[in-house]
This record gives structure tokens, C-alpha cells and sequence, in this order.
């Protein structure tokens, strides 16, 4: 294997595990803030999608259409934790999950009334042939993953560690009672995180969209997503990018090396391994002393 | 012949001692009192001996084994048993449910006689509601057999809970903070009840408790816990005129 | 009166055959083996409170175990099913055995992992299992009699539900469901009175999958094929959905959501694309309006004398 073959598997992995990250993100971000795990999150990304094939449909260019879809997506986010996930908080979280389930299976049955199961081509400025760095072959595509996890990243850690709302929205994840006290408004902080985490996912359909092509089952993604999350704790930002790039990482490999069985069998090996071996994740603190 | 013992029972929760070298020891029938100030490591002294925290250091010892580390269910079969300061009662379930639920261990029969539903099966579920009517009646709740667990005020869920734990059958028994959250009348009442089982039944009680006048009526011997250390043990009225005793509860009731 | 109305339901359940068409009667059978799938599910779910994601994997398991101990090991229909549900429940205690320690969202996550890596192994494996396309078979003999009656596969379809009806209710009432209920509502209680909390996990699950596992088999039979995408998370969580509409916890509530559910899809037949939909919507609405379900609402009926005469009221002074 030259470090050619290699490096190039490693560009790969890395910009699928960008996507994979991103979704992680946003599956951390609503369980941080109302301990819930929105299973729904696989069909937000479906949705930021096909709402991006509606407005370049009506002549929005796609870098117009994005922050347009954002926001609906945030909006919508905010919605479903405003109503359907907060009055059933209390509840147990039986309800909780399956609850978020049964959004994403209305989510998805809703788009497929209307565009059916085929595959729609989504524009974007990013779709551009391979263009060579050195020996190695690049996709622009790969790169504006790598770029968004990145930039993403980054402003959500400095989001959270400088501004005012940002420092609201951890206090109220580490202790609400005490961030109520301060004055610090729960159901704000609990709305903008749903609506984070929505715009996140909504970003991730439209940054795919146009790579794989747009279809009701670009849902499944959410899976790698969950491994992802699992991977750094389901309770550190950072954990779930890390896991993310591994994910991509682990899987492209074994996918050249030992076939596409083994590459579809990853996640979930991995996904099992760490529940049952280190349920806290690679980044989380150590299991406390229960008996 | 000890019952129950601990031997330099150490517990740190990040850098805080809950508990630092705390040795007691309960002799079989007595009604032995843990008496502390909020905050004085009661709650993590029931829980290391329970099975429900792991001791970081120091050792347990239970009718002459060593059950130092043995989680919770086990620790149970053996014969200890528990209440909760907050009754921990099944909710969704009735008082009576609550207290079978109690004979779990006790019953023996297996799924197969459980899914023939007649037999075997019936006839010890049969004898377990009667013995279930009858400790519910012992805590004079009785009527409220039908009701669910948590539809009950606070007060009779405790009572509840202690019905529930005696189903169990357990040799010694740790009582949870048993009259917090209680009126003085009521927790009379329970302090009334507590002094009847021990006296009716062949069990040995820990009692923890932070209200001084109820345990000092209640207990045969008294340990005094304060900042997760023993502070003076020995019989109520002796500990009750004990200095330092009456100063680390200062401002708290006596 | 307990065993007069059983006795009546599967008499008129019995009697369908003598008057219903083939169509009706193999509804009526996907009806009883949704009401098995169910009973097993609600033991797990709406009794022990674990949230499994993987019951069609489970009943996979019963429907190829089935099939290919019919087909590869020559074993009579009489044998193979049993055989195929002990060994469907043994895969639910492989499950339950490691994942004992998590509860909630993790494990979930790992019956999602668990769910997944099933489908891969069916897909992997064609030369046993047909792979996606699919497995075929043969209606299996029982007791020499050929199954190719009708009428006999529905009797046997209807005996064995009525079996599970009575064992998922004998197990609730019996020390094994207060067991499951106290690992629902309080697990350190249920520690403390030597309920031997990590162990009844794999329990749950191993039971939960005996009932999925025989459904399973039943269904391989009363199909004739055997489709490994009718085993994912939607079915899953149609499963789920029959529990949840028809009250968690509640005998009663499973037979009444699996058998609404089989119904269903069959009215929405025109609006085929609706009925997805519709099944999100149902199980949606339940969950935030009515979360104890039809049998919930059932308990709520009886009216204001009677509810005084039974005494469920709170009692005054309640903190």
C-alpha cells in the first residue's frame, strides 16, 4: 500500500466522517441541553435537503437558498422541542425516544407523499471535477465537508465558551436549577439548542444533497451519526466531532482493505463494542462506583 | 456475636470525604441509632453498607462474612434489607402490589409453574397476599391495600416502605431517615410502629435518623456521626449529655 | 365469568374459517401473530420499561429458524417451531447478557447496533437465508397432517395465540411481572428487596423474544416467504406503535392495538402511500395525548359512582 493509496483513503475518510461529525453534533447538542436524543435528526437532514431542491427550484441560487434553509430548519426545530418534545419531557424515556421516532416517520412519509422515492439532483457551486494537489486527487466536494466540519466546530466552541447565550445554554445543561436561578430562561435555551442541532442536520442534507442525490433515505445517515456521538460519550461536542472523523475513518479503510461487508459492518461493531465495553465513550470521564 | 459491622469505612467523592474510618458495630436485636447533623455522611454510610456505593476503603462485615463490595440484590438475599428517605415505593402499583412485590425471593417457583398460572404458582401466591394483607394491616394500612403507591401523602408511603421491606424477611434491617418529612405526630405514630416490630419480630434495626428526640426514644445504643466521622457512640442518655454531641447539633432540634 | 369469556372469544375466534374467505382468514391470522408479537414486546417495554428497537429481528430469527429447520434439518412442523422459539429466546439472553448494565438511551442504541447487524448477516449469508431476495417456504407438516388446510393453519395460528395470551398474563400476575414492573418504576428498590436487577434484563429479553421468535415462525408459515426487509426498524417500531396506541403494561391493550393495526393498513388500502403517515400520526398523537393508551382510557371510563364505590380516589391531604 503507498502512502499515495493511503493518504487519498484518509482524505475520504476524513470528509465522510466531516458529514459524520456534523451529524454527531447534532445529536449531542438536544441530548446536552434536554437530556432527549432526537432519533428524528436522520429526517431533518432529509428535509434540509429537499427544501433546498424547493428554492433553487424557484431560481434561488444554492449559496442563497443555504441560509434560507437554515433558518426554516431552525424554526422548525425550535417548533418540535417547543411542542412535541417538552410537554412529554417529564415522562419516561420510553416516550421520550419513541416519540422522536415517530416525528422522523412522519417526516419522512410526508416527503415521500409528495416526491415519491426517486432521486433528485441538487446544484451546488461545490459539484466541480477532481483537481489534482501534488500526486493526490481532490474533490472539491471533500473539502467543503472538511471546511463546514471544521469552521462549525469551531464557532460552536467559541459560541459556547464567549458568548452570553452560549455560556446560558451550558449552564443550564450542567445544573437548570441553578441557571434558572440566575435568570437564565430554560425554555430559550432549550428551543435554541433543538433549533441548533435542527439547522445542523438541515446543512447536512444540503451539503450531501448534491453528492449523493437527494432521496427519502438520506435518513440512515443517522446511524453513523449516532456512533459518532456514542463514540465521544453522547456528552462532549468535541467527543462527537472526534468520533465522527474516526467513524469516516475506520470505515473507508476497512472498506479498502477487507471489502464492503466489513465497511458496512464497522459502525455497528464499533457502536456495540463501546456500549458494552465503555458505555461513557473514548472521551468521557470514568465510570462512577456503582455497585 | 456481631451482627453487622464496618471496620474504617472510607468513602471520597472527588477530593470530599463522605465517609473517613467510620467503625460501628450492631449486636443482634438492638435498635442501633445513627444520629448526625445533616450532611454528617448518613446517607453514604447506608448506602456503602447496602451494596448501593462501593467503599473506597475499610470493610463490611455482615453475620461473620465478608460482604465488602457485594452489590445490592445479593447483599439483600443474605438478610439485609432497607428502607429509602424518600420510600422509593413502585408508584404506578397498589400498596399491595408494593409489599408482594417485597416477597419477591421468598416465593418460590419457577416461569414455567408462573405461566401454568394454576398449582403450584397459585397456591403461593395465594398464601403471599395473605401474608402481604397482613403486614399492611401491622402499619394500619389496611384499607388503602387497593390504592396506588403514588397517590399516597408522603407520611404513609414511608409506612408503606417498611412493609415492603419487612415482606423481604430480612435479618437486619437499615431504616432510612424513617420520620423525615413527618409532622410530630406522625412520626410518633412510626416511632410507635418501629418499637412494636422490634419487638415482635426477631429483627435487629439500624435506625438513621437526624431527629435527636425520636431516635433517642427508639434506639438502644447510638452512633454519631459528624463531617463522615464517628464522633461518640454508646447509649442514648449518655451520648445525649455528651458535649461535643450537643454542640455539633446546636440550632438543630434535640 | 373469567373463563367464560376467553372461552367464548376463542370459540367465535375458533369458528371464522366456516364462513371467511381466504383473504379474511389470512388477515385474521397476520392479526393473532401481530397479537403475539405484541404480548412478548409489552413485557419488555410496557412491564420491565426497556426500550428494544430490535423485535423484528427477533421474529426474523423464529421465521428463519423455522423455515430452515423445516427445509435443511428435516424436522416436522411440531418440532421446528418450538425449536426455532427456544432458540430465538437464547439470542434475546445473547443480547440481554452483555447490555445488562444499560438502561434507557444506550440501550436502545445498542438493540439499534444488534438490529443492524442481523440485517447485515442475512444479507451476507444468501446461501442460507436467500439474502434480500428472500426465502421461500415450504408449509411445514404437523402432527402428519399437511398444513395445506386452511383451515388447520388457522386453528394452529389461533391455539397458539391463545397460549400466549394466557402465558403473558400468567407472567404478569406472577412474581416474574411485579419483578419487571419494580425494574420499571425504581430499580434501586427493586435492589433492595434481592430482585436480582442485572439479571432480569437478559430476562426480559429472553422472553420478549420467544413470543417474537414463534410469531415469527407462524408468520414464515402463514406467508409462505420470507422477506428480510419486513424485519428493519419500521417494523420495529410498528411494533411498537401496537403497544404504545394499545396500552403499555396491558394484556388486553396488546391483543387491541395488534389487531387494530393489522386492520389498518387494510382500510387505508386505496391510500397506500397515506398509510405511513397515518401510522406516524397515530403513534404520535398517543404519545402526547393519550401515553397509557386505549387500555388507559379504558381505565378512565367507569364513571364518577362507581370510582367512588372503588376506592382509587387519592386520599385527602395528599403532600
Amino acid at each position: 500500500m503507498s502512502w499515495q493509496i493511503l493518504s487519498q483513503l484518509g482524505i475520504s475518510g476524513l470528509s465522510i466522517g466531516s458529514i459524520y461529525a456534523l451529524v454527531g453534533l447534532a445529536l449531542v447538542l438536544p441530548y446536552k441541553a434536554s437530556g432527549a436524543v432526537n432519533f428524528a435528526q436522520g429526517e431533518i437532514v432529509t428535509f434540509g435537503a429537499y427544501m433546498g431542491l424547493v428554492l433553487t427550484g424557484l431560481g434561488l441560487p444554492y449559496l442563497a437558498a443555504v441560509p434560507l434553509v437554515l433558518l426554516i430548519a431552525a424554526a422548525a426545530g425550535a417548533l418540535i422541542e417547543r411542542f412535541l418534545i417538552r410537554p412529554i419531557m417529564a415522562g419516561p424515556e420510553f416516550t421520550l425516544v419513541i416519540t422522536t421516532f415517530a416525528i422522523g416517520i412522519v417526516i419522512k412519509a410526508l416527503i415521500r407523499l409528495h416526491w415519491q422515492d426517486n432521486t433528485f439532483t441538487l446544484d451546488a457551486p461545490f459539484i466541480a471535477p477532481p483537481f489534482k494537489l501534488g500526486a493526490l486527487r481532490l474533490n472539491p466536494a471533500y473539502l467543503v465537508f472538511v471546511a463546514s466540519m471544521t469552521g462549525i466546530s469551531a464557532g460552536l466552541s467559541l459560541f459556547l465558551a464567549y458568548t452570553k447565550f452560549g455560556k446560558a445554554m451550558r449552564a443550564t445543561a450542567l445544573d437548570p436549577i441553578a441557571a434558572r436561578l440566575m435568570g437564565i430562561k430554560p425554555a430559550r435555551v432549550l428551543s435554541s439548542a433543538w433549533g441548533l442541532a435542527a439547522a445542523l442536520g438541515a446543512l447536512v442534507g444540503l451539503l450531501l444533497g448534491p453528492v449523493i442525490g437527494v432521496n427519502p433515505e438520506m435518513g440512515h445517515l443517522i446511524l453513523k451519526g449516532l456512533v459518532a456521538a456514542v463514540i465521544g460519550g453522547f456528552s462532549s461536542l468535541g467527543g462527537a466531532v472526534a468520533g465522527g472523523i474516526l467513524l469516516g475513518l475506520l470505515e473507508t479503510y476497512a472498506g479498502a482493505f477487507w471489502g464492503a461487508t466489513f465497511k458496512n459492518l464497522v459502525p455497528f461493531a464499533v457502536l456495540i463494542l463501546i456500549l458494552l465495553a465503555r458505555p461513557e465513550g473514548l472521551a468521557g470521564p470514568a465510570s462512577a462506583r456503582r455497585v | 456475636m456481631v451482627l453487622l459491622e464496618t471496620e474504617g469505612l472510607s468513602i471520597n467523592f472527588g477530593g470530599v470525604a463522605a465517609l473517613a474510618d467510620v467503625s460501628i458495630s450492631v449486636q443482634p436485636g438492638e435498635i442501633h441509632g445513627v444520629i448526625g447533623p445533616n450532611g454528617a455522611g448518613k446517607t453514604s454510610f447506608i448506602n456503602a453498607v447496602t451494596g448501593f456505593v462501593k467503599a473506597d476503603q475499610g470493610c463490611i462485615r455482615f453475620d461473620g462474612a465478608d460482604v465488602t463490595g457485594l452489590a445490592a440484590s445479593s447483599l439483600s438475599a443474605g438478610g439485609l434489607g432497607r428502607t429509602f428517605q424518600h420510600a422509593e415505593l413502585f408508584g404506578e402499583c397498589t400498596l399491595l402490589e408494593n409489599v408482594l412485590t417485597g416477597f419477591y425471593r421468598h416465593q418460590r417457583y419457577g416461569l414455567l409453574a408462573a405461566v401454568a398460572g394454576f398449582g403450584k404458582a397459585a397456591r403461593i401466591e395465594r398464601q403471599t397476599r395473605k401474608q402481604a394483607a397482613g403486614l399492611l394491616a401491622q402499619f394500619g394500612l389496611a384499607d388503602l391495600a387497593q390504592h396506588r403507591a403514588s397517590d399516597l401523602p408522603f407520611g404513609l408511603q414511608k409506612r408503606a416502605d417498611m412493609a415492603r421491606a419487612l415482606a423481604a424477611k430480612p435479618r437486619l434491617l437499615l431504616l432510612d431517615e424513617p420520620v423525615a418529612g413527618m409532622s410530630e405526630g406522625e412520626a410518633d405514630e412510626t416511632a410507635a410502629s418501629i418499637k412494636q416490630l422490634a419487638r415482635e419480630l426477631d429483627i435487629t434495626l439500624v435506625v438513621v435518623e437526624h431527629n435527636m428526640r425520636i431516635l433517642m426514644s427508639l434506639a438502644t445504643t447510638v452512633t454519631v456521626l459528624a463531617q463522615g466521622r464517628v464522633l461518640a457512640r454508646g447509649r442514648p442518655d449518655v451520648i445525649r449529655a455528651n458535649p461535643e454531641v450537643i454542640r455539633t447539633y446546636l440550632g438543630e432540634d434535640a | 365469568m373469567r373463563i367464560v369469556i376467553p372461552v367464548i372469544a376463542f370459540a367465535a375466534v375458533s369458528s371464522v374459517p366456516l364462513f371467511a374467505t381466504s383473504y379474511y382468514l389470512y388477515l385474521a391470522e397476520l392479526a393473532m401473530i401481530n397479537v403475539v408479537v405484541a404480548l412478548g414486546l409489552n413485557l419488555l417495554c410496557g412491564n420491565g420499561g426497556l426500550i428494544s428497537l430490535c423485535n423484528g429481528s427477533f421474529m426474523a430469527a423464529g421465521a428463519y429458524g423455522t423455515a430452515l429447520l423445516t427445509s435443511e434439518a428435516g424436522l416436522s412442523g411440531l418440532a421446528a417451531l418450538p425449536a426455532a422459539t427456544l432458540l430465538t429466546s437464547l439470542l434475546g439472553a445473547i443480547l440481554g447478557y452483555p447490555a445488562r448494565r444499560l438502561s434507557g438511551l444506550y440501550l436502545a442504541l445498542v438493540t439499534l447496533g444488534f438490529l443492524e447487524l442481523v440485517q447485515i448477516a442475512i444479507e451476507e449469508y444468501p446461501d442460507i437465508t436467500g439474502g434480500i431476495r428472500g426465502l421461500k417456504v415450504a408449509r411445514p407438516a404437523i402432527l402428519g397432517l399437511s398444513l395445506q388446510s386452511e383451515t388447520a393453519l388457522y386453528l394452529l395460528v389461533a391455539a397458539l395465540t391463545a397460549f400466549a395470551i394466557f402465558a403473558a398474563w400468567n407472567i404478569q400476575k406472577s412474581r416474574f411481572g411485579r419483578a419487571l414492573d419494580a425494574l420499571r418504576q425504581s430499580p434501586f428498590a427493586a435492589r433492595s428487596l434481592g430482585i436480582p436487577v442485572a439479571r432480569m434484563k437478559p430476562f426480559a429479553f429472553a422472553l420478549n423474544a420467544a413470543f417474537a421468535g414463534c410469531a415469527g415462525g407462524l408468520f414464515a408459515m402463514v406467508t409462505g416467504f420470507i422477506d428480510p426487509t419486513e424485519f428493519g426498524v419500521l417494523e420495529s417500531l410498528k411494533h411498537i406503535t401496537f403497544i404504545v396506541v394499545g396500552g403499555l403494561g396491558s394484556v388486553a391493550g396488546s391483543v387491541l392495538g395488534a389487531a387494530l393495526f393489522t386492520a389498518l393498513p387494510e382500510f387505508l388500502r386505496g391510500t397506500n402511500e397515506y398509510s405511513e403517515l397515518v401510522y406516524g400520526l397515530i403513534l404520535l398523537g398517543t404519545l402526547l395525548f393519550f401515553p397509557r393508551g386505549l387500555a388507559g382510557l379504558w381505565e378512565r371510563l367507569p364513571a364518577l359512582p362507581l370510582q367512588r364505590a372503588a376506592s382509587k380516589e387519592p386520599v385527602h391531604g395528599a403532600s
